[in-house]
């Protein structure tokens, strides 16, 4: 997909050394192994949530790997009458940037941009894993959730780095609490329509039924996170080379070895993960034994991956809220 | 969305809506008083619509066919393989894969500029067929295959009819293949798996599967699955998609024999 092109002594080189008895990848890594993942949230301050995340940065310089910058935007939307009454709605959208791409032609870069998106918006918009807490006003308004995504630099990999910068953003993110407030006309009857505002008690928890307004409950309040978090997608690209796959190509060994199989998977706590997503990608032979044993083994390698994120994301949310703190604390 | 004035076309009215009919109110649907867990109307779970599949229609192409399963209709034609006008030399051959929906195609009218679900369709269809072309016997060649919905009833149907006609295209054409792709698609409905579903059916789907294969060399050319299913529910509909494959890569045969019968 890097549009890098290989002579055919490296192609046979890089597959050679994949294919040998004790498997030799360019870098020493093992096929299970990843690169060095570094990630970091809340990098985008005019945004709901944010996350740049950067597979296989070389320490000693200071670019290098695939970089993705993810942010999420929350903008209040007008429910259409029929689906969805409470739910809210997310959808996302990809750009790649030429400097991630300097060899691709510009019809060639959109096609790209267009192909991402589709691909990530048909798997994270699904009804399934979005979260709860997007209603507002229930039948009228409701928060839509705006993820967008932008592929900085791409060394390889990019598909499980777009998820996983997804899942980095949308852990950051905090909804703001809302309020329905309804209107109500005066008791007596003059001659212009005076409407009067009411705003809910703060004791009386029943849901408005007329609410046809909202309003923010705390202006400087940041909000609560979303609900379902933990069940956000991430993805694991299986790259096939005939009878063994290995996990994090870099663009050479993807251009070396087309064929790969993407899955998409979603772990609702202490549940069996379910199949989010699932493609096929590039040219090859693959059969279906093949391919079960590839999902069995997909699992196995989205837990691990998983469990690595969910420590890091934690990490990330002491240390925001240990930075705000300071901050608060300093200004005072 | 505002529409751009298109001039080569008469515009009607900037904003316009598809007409809601009487009988929407009466519920005619066929799934109108369905709930999970009921069992599947009309066909069995691991029934496919019945397919029509003939091929040589077009006769200006190289090669063509045409598809209609029950409510879909797809029509497909195949050039090449003639020169790229890519100036970059490229060792292998290329696919370009073209998909277009009529407007008239599905419910609600679609636009006649190219659309971004054509190009998802193209991807998908590409990549069902990619593995069966002998490429690497056309250098600086493209061979293109254009494909038109005429009507579409479920996009997972839809992309599956598009590939089997695009197959049988090719092999009419008679360029060099590995095998005829044949493509199926499935969904998970409650705790069953339903093949072939129509666009009510998808609806009330949590998951689908499309699954592409060359069951000459049975091996898997496209396997694409959306919305959420369980692992081995995925397996399931892979196992069930592909004995069906066999039947279907039968109605292939048929049809490429009985084009080359009737010249």
């Amino acid at each position: 997909m890097a549009f890098k092109s290989l002579s055919k002594s490296e192609k046979a080189y890089i597959q050679a050394s994949l294919q040998s008895n004790s498997s030799l990848r360019g870098d020493g890594r093992s096929l299970q192994e990843y690169r060095t993942i570094s990630l970091e949230t809340g990098v985008a301050p005019l945004a709901n949530g944010s996350a740049r995340l950067n597979i296989g940065k070389n320490d000693a310089e200071a670019g290098g790997g695939t970089e993705i910058l993810a942010a999420v935007k929350l903008e209040v939307e007008d429910i259409e009458h029929g689906e969805r009454v409470d739910q809210g709605r997310v959808t996302c959208s990809v750009s790649c940037s030429p400097a991630a791409y300097p060899l691709a032609s510009s019809g060639g870069l959109d096609d790209l941009q267009h192909d991402y998106s589709t691909f990530l918006d048909d798997i994270l918009s699904h009804p399934s894993i979005t979260p709860a807490n997007l209603g507002i006003v229930r039948g009228k308004k409701a928060w839509l959730l705006a993820l967008d995504l932008v592929v900085l630099s791409d060394s390889g990999n990019v598909y499980d780095a777009m998820f996983m910068a997804a899942r980095a953003a949308i852990w950051d993110t905090k909804v703001p609490r809302t309020r329905s407030v309804e209107y109500r006309a005066q008791k007596k009857q003059e001659g212009d329509m005076d409407v009067d505002e009411e705003k809910q008690s703060g004791l009386d928890t029943r849901q408005v039924k007329a609410a046809t307004d909202f309003e923010l409950e705390d202006y400087w309040d940041e909000g609560i996170p979303l609900v379902g978090r933990e069940a956000w997608p991430i993805c694991v690209t299986l790259n096939l080379l005939s009878s063994l796959h290995f996990l994090d190509a870099t663009s050479q060994e993807e251009a070396a070895t087309p064929l790969r199989l993407l899955l998409v998977y979603s772990v609702a706590s202490k549940s069996t993960p379910a199949l989010q997503g699932m493609q096929l990608l590039g040219s090859g032979e693959v059969d279906v034994a093949q391919i079960k044993k590839l999902i069995q083994d997909g699992e196995k390698h989205a837990s691990q991956l998983l469990a690595a994120i969910n420590l890091k994301l934690r990490d990330e949310e002491v240390r925001l809220t240990d930075k705000a703190r300071l901050k608060f604390a300093s200004v005072r | 969305m505002q529409t751009a004035f298109d001039r080569r076309r008469i515009n009607g009215p900037e904003e316009s809506s598809p007409p809601v009919f009487d009988d929407d109110d009466q519920n005619t649907a066929v799934y109108a008083s369905w709930k999970v867990g009921d069992p599947r109307r009309v066909r069995q779970p691991q029934d496919i619509r019945p397919i029509f599949l003939k091929a040589g229609l077009t006769s200006q192409a190289n090669g063509s066919a045409y598809i209609e399963t029950e409510r879909t209709k797809i029509a497909c034609a195949v050039y090449g393989p003639r020169q790229s006008k890519n100036t970059t030399y490229s060792e292998t051959g290329r696919l370009n894969v073209e998909v277009k929906f009529a407007p008239f195609s599905c419910d609600v009218r679609k636009a006649p500029m190219r659309d971004a679900e054509d190009r998802s369709i193209s991807v998908l269809v590409q990549q069902a067929l990619v593995s069966s072309v002998r490429l690497e016997l056309l250098p600086k060649s493209v061979v293109d295959i254009f494909i038109t919905i005429i009507e579409c009833d479920g996009m997972e149907g839809c992309v599956a009819a598009a590939s089997v006609a695009a197959s049988t295209a090719l092999a009419n054409m008679g360029v060099e293949l590995y095998g005829l792709v044949v493509s199926c698609a499935a969904s998970s409905v409650g705790k069953e798996i339903w093949l072939d579903p129509t666009e009510e059916e998808a609806r009330l789907a949590s998951g689908s599967l499309i699954f592409a294969c060359m069951p000459a060399l049975s091996t898997v050319t496209n396997l694409r699955q959306s919305g959420r299913m369980l692992p081995m529910d995925a397996i399931q509909g892979m196992d069930m998609c592909q004995e069906r494959c066999a039947d279907i890569h039968q109605i292939v045969a048929q049809a490429l024999l009985a084009s080359t019968e009737g010249n």
